[in-house]
């Protein structure tokens, strides 16, 4: 794929100062057909705040939403980065997003210190906040599945001083099972100044949404430069990204699609509080710019070395008409080619077999012929898989080992912090590099299983960041991203990219206990001690003795009533003779001895039932 | 005379060289019958890589083995990584020199490489020594082992008596465990162990200069975290237990490890050896995480007491109970895990039968010791005036 960049075109969005004490909303929309029939639409709303204004009394919130602010204010939170995605970004096929995230929900906030309290602390707190005012169940994230990543994740914004910032206030933490809906998208648009009644977020239909291949809901809180290239102050910078991978169907062979078509309905004007409202059409496929028609025709086309754009003012364009529906057309017939892969992309699975043991497996392509790329990579796994480091290996395809630059492991405790594994290692140019190790699965109490124990649990995604030289052949028009930040790529060939792919989550089984049992269970194992214990217990607190001759009840009663007294002395008498006999015969019989009447006791004592078992 | 000894001697040992030296080591490592996570030569091994690596290997939930033996571990591996399981058949052959070869369990127990060798070496060395009345050696060999995993403590007990009873018999006095010399050997004894025991802890903190291990080996022998299946009663009960009444179970189950040392001293007083045997059965059923090498010991004092086989009556019972079990174990797991037909009940139930048929064996030899002292006393038989037998029964 060609290389693409628009961040020259963002630039010259921002060449005009801002009043320093207004907040001002920016939306775009970045379009991107791509040669193998899917079109990648990125929304993009930004609002720049001056940071200050919390700070002072009053708190005086204008288009910045206040329940952000305020769980950024109380909470302490210098950065924050939230992402709901349903659907795996496939960069094999697509290329790289303009903002990635993983499967599922990920969240992941650096923190200013404060006396008052922890970071986990404060931590606890923004995860349940942030789960209130989003309908997501970030309220599972605990500290189980959080982490304190030092390599992988540094800020993305301004670091105030150039200081360093402390590596304990970040946390990162992933929930891969979450599920992204409607619920979520209503108090997302509620954050926008113009809601969902004007301006691009009109376009945001939710049943179209969601039947799309991928679709992601991000959250970005980031301070940032006011002005370039002298950074006096700083402002507090809230994106909001909606990410949405269509697959238009075919129309007599020629693949179209418009804002009517995607979205179902067309643009009907900007949002009168957006200071620049924009939608841009990557135009620069080569394909593409022999054989496609563009209706209406772009307010102007860009184009530098990393590709072409085609830019329309929305404002602009819709003064005139009542509508905006920007046509998209393949003039020839659509022939679905294999799509080139970009630099950099891995793919991660779960080895081996049965339910004791396994390993995961992931291979990292790096497609640049003439370069070698440094590569960070953070793998993130729940207490209950056991990792062996000693059995980790990292292998080129003709089985050389390489030895990572840097190693970070932290131990998951039981029940208590998950495994966290960060290295970094450099790929060889036009090399597949092969991370394998071995893992132990643990066995949970029955009350630890999900419902659909059977289904098994999710492993988060495998986090890759990597800094790609910009003359590598990405495409992207993820500058979007940095917009506000004088991305050196416009500037100097030479200077790097920085980027973030996340792989495939994993489906792990775990054995399963039978969970009818706990009462059978626990009677059976309670009969065994007993048996232990009531054996025992009699061998230690009885005598062995001769057999006595056994009083029945009837003469017990005998025993106790006075009339029946006579035959009472003549049984106590007679009782008497037989003990002096019992007494000889004994003293007679002590000299024998009889191995063969054995048999016959033991029979006897089995069948008498004695009491020793 | 020697004939026989050197015969199995040789037989044992080439038995261990041949399976340590093949590719089955791997295979019989990871059998939840040899290993627990309390033994497991997996679990040595990422310990040793972790602390190479300058991570404690305390910090993380996996490795349940106290300090001295990491260490251990550690410089063999830095200097001579292949001679591992010459080091493995090395002690196993000191604990041969002393008790057994030809076990099955022990040769397998070797091949597994799980650190429950050491374990009996100790048991075992504590058992020849308290023998001999060499009491600092017999303290300093039962610290070792209850520093290692925390149940032989209660072997204290027999230990104490029987070396009482020889200091007794030394100073020709009537044997009575409340006499001034009884009393003073008992208290020597159990000083100097805990002397020892003490000397180990503190050694074992100046290792990684944290207490961290304490939590991970004797926390984690009580607290039962890990829940892997093996040949003992407590996975199952505390997988499926609920959780409200998990603390109270766990501690009953514990406790009751240990409740069995005094009841079998005050009754059979007179022979503390056997008392030391009764307790090593009952270790091998009730600990936390009990394997085929705790059985290894006492298998091969079990000839010892021969002379009291003439009154069990369940011996057949407990042969086939154990062979069954041991035989069809392997076979259910591998139903459950790999295959995923069967389910945890079977193996659980196979464990049941393991464990009863070892309580068996602990209560039918304490019923014929105590019958066969009778005997001794009473005389083997007794006739009624009718000329029937008189039967000998517990009341």
């Amino acid at each position: 794929m060609k290389i693409v960049s628009i961040i020259s075109v963002f630039l010259l969005s921002f060449e005009y100062g801002f009043a320093s004490d207004d907040d001002y909303f920016i939306e775009e929309l970045y379009m991107n057909p791509m040669p193998n029939g899917f079109v990648h639409s990125h929304f993009q709303f930004s609002i720049f705040s001056n940071s200050n204004l919390f700070r002072s009394s009053g708190q005086h919130y204008d288009l910045f939403p206040k329940a952000v602010g305020q769980i950024i204010e109380s909470h302490d939170v210098k950065e924050l980065h939230l992402s709901l995605t349903q659907g795996l970004w496939r960069h094999d096929k697509w290329g790289y997003p303009v903002r990635s995230s993983p499967p599922g929900a990920e969240l992941w906030a650096w923190f200013n210190e404060t006396p008052a309290r922890s970071i986990d602390e404060s931590w606890a707190n923004l995860v349940n906040s942030l789960s209130g005012l989003f309908c997501a169940s970030l309220n599972f994230i605990d500290a189980t599945n959080t982490v304190v990543p030092n390599l992988s994740f540094r800020p993305s914004g301004v670091v105030r001083g150039g200081e360093c910032p402390d590596q304990d206030s970040v946390r990162y933490a992933s929930l891969p099972k979450e599920n992204v809906c409607t619920e979520n998208l209503t108090p997302w648009q509620k954050l926008l100044p113009c809601n969902s009644k004007a301006g691009l977020s009109t376009l945001l239909n939710a049943i179209r949404l969601y039947n799309a291949h991928y679709h992601t809901l991000t959250v970005d809180v980031q301070p940032v430069c006011q002005s370039y290239p002298a950074c006096t102050s700083t402002v507090l910078r809230l994106t909001q990204s909606i990410s949405v991978v269509f697959r238009p169907t075919l129309n007599a062979g020629h693949q179209q699609w418009s804002l009517q078509s995607l979205f179902d309905r067309p643009l009907k004007g900007s949002c009168p509080l957006a200071v620049k409202s924009y939608i841009h059409v990557d135009i620069s496929n080569e394909s593409i710019s022999l054989d496609y028609t563009l209706n209406p025709p772009p307010s102007k086309v860009t184009s530098d070395d990393h590709g072409k754009v085609a830019s329309y003012d929305v404002a602009e364009m819709t003064q005139g008409r009542s509508s905006l529906n920007i046509k998209f057309k393949w003039t020839s017939k659509v022939i679905y080619g294999k799509a080139n892969p970009p630099t950099l992309h891995a793919h991660r699975f779960i080895a081996g077999y049965g339910q004791e043991n396994g390993g995961i497996t992931c291979m990292i392509y790096n497609n640049d012929i003439s370069n070698a790329v440094d590569v960070v990579y953070m793998e993130t796994l729940p207490w209950y898989v056991r990792l062996y480091l000693h059995t980790m290996k990292i292998k080129t395809e003709n089985g050389t080992d390489v030895k990572p630059d840097m190693l970070r492991f932290v131990p998951g405790r039981d029940r208590g912090r998950p495994y966290l594994l960060e290295l970094m290692f450099t790929l060889p140019p036009a090399s597949v590099i092969t991370f394998s190790i071995q893992f132990d699965r643990a066995f949970l109490k029955w009350t630890e299983y999900p419902p659909d124990a059977n289904i098994g649990f999710y492993l988060g995604s495998a986090v890759i960041s990597a800094n790609l030289p910009s003359s590598a052949n990405f495409t992207t028009a993820r500058q979007l991203q940095d917009a506000s930040l004088p991305s050196s790529s416009s500037s100097s060939p030479g200077s790097e990219q920085f980027i973030r792919i996340y792989t495939e989550p994993l489906l792990l089984q775990l054995p399963l206990p039978d969970f009818s049992m706990p009462y059978n269970v626990i009677c059976l194992v309670c009969t065994v001690f007993a048996i232990a214990f009531g054996s025992i217990h009699n061998l230690t607190t009885r005598r062995l003795d001769y057999e006595k001759k056994k009083e029945t009840i009837w003469m017990k009663v005998k025993r106790r009533i006075p009339f029946l007294g006579k035959k009472e002395k003549k049984d106590s008498k007679e009782s008497k003779e037989e003990k002096k006999e019992d007494g000889r015969a004994r003293d007679a019989s002590s000299t024998n001895e009889d191995a063969t009447g054995d048999a016959g006791r033991t029979k006897e004592d089995v069948a008498k039932g004695t009491k020793v078992d | 005379m020697a004939a026989p000894i050197i015969l199995t001697t040789v037989l044992g040992t080439l038995a261990r060289i041949i399976i340590l030296g093949s590719r089955y080591t791997q295979t019989l490592a990871d059998r939840i019958e040899l290993s627990t996570p309390v033994t497991s030569w997996k679990l040595m091994t990422e310990g040793v890589f972790l602390l190479d690596h300058g991570i404690s290997p305390y910090e993380g939930d996996n490795f349940h083995q106290p300090p001295l033996l990491l260490y251990l571990f550690f410089v063999i591996h830095k200097t001579a990584p292949s001679l591992i399981p010459l080091v493995f058949l090395f002690l196993d052959l000191t604990t041969a020199f002393l008790l057994y070869l030809l076990n099955p369990f022990s040769i397998l127990t070797c091949a597994a490489q799980s650190t429950s060798i050491i374990n009996n070496l100790m048991i075992a060395s504590t058992f020849l020594l308290t023998l001999k009345g060499q009491r600092i050696s017999a303290t300093l060999t039962l610290a070792l082992a209850s520093y290692q995993s925390l149940y032989p403590v209660m072997l204290i007990v027999p230990s104490a008596m029987h070396l009482a009873f020889l200091k007794m018999q030394e100073r020709k006095e009537t044997i009575s465990y409340s006499s001034r010399t009884a009393v003073s050997a008992i208290l020597f004894t159990v000083g100097s162990f805990l002397i020892w025991y003490f000397i180990l802890l503190g050694v074992s903190y100046t290792m990684l200069e944290s207490w961290d291990f304490v939590r991970s080996t004797y926390g984690f022998t009580l607290s039962v975290t890990d829940l892997k299946p093996n040949l003992g009663l407590f996975w199952y009960y505390f997988m499926e237990m609920f959780e409200h009444f998990r603390i109270f179970f766990l501690w009953v189950f514990q406790v009751h490890a240990f409740i069995y040392t005094l009841p079998l001293a005050i009754v059979l007083w007179k022979c503390p050896s056997f008392v030391f045997f009764c307790q090593l059965i009952l270790m091998a059923v009730f600990k936390s995480y009990p394997s085929l090498g705790d059985t290894t010991v006492y298998f091969a004092l079990l000839p010892v007491w021969s002379h009291a086989f003439h009154y069990l009556r369940n011996g057949l019972v407990i042969s086939v109970m154990i062979v069954i079990s041991v035989v069809l174990a392997p076979v259910l797991w591998h139903l459950w895990i790999y295959a995923g037909s069967a389910n945890a009940n079977f193996l659980f139930a196979f464990t049941l039968i393991y464990s009863t048929a070892q309580i068996f064996l602990v209560t039918d030899l304490i019923f014929a010791f105590l019958r066969r002292s009778f005997s001794l006393q009473h005389g083997m038989k007794a006739l009624k005036p009718d000329g029937t037998e008189k039967l000998v029964k517990l009341q």
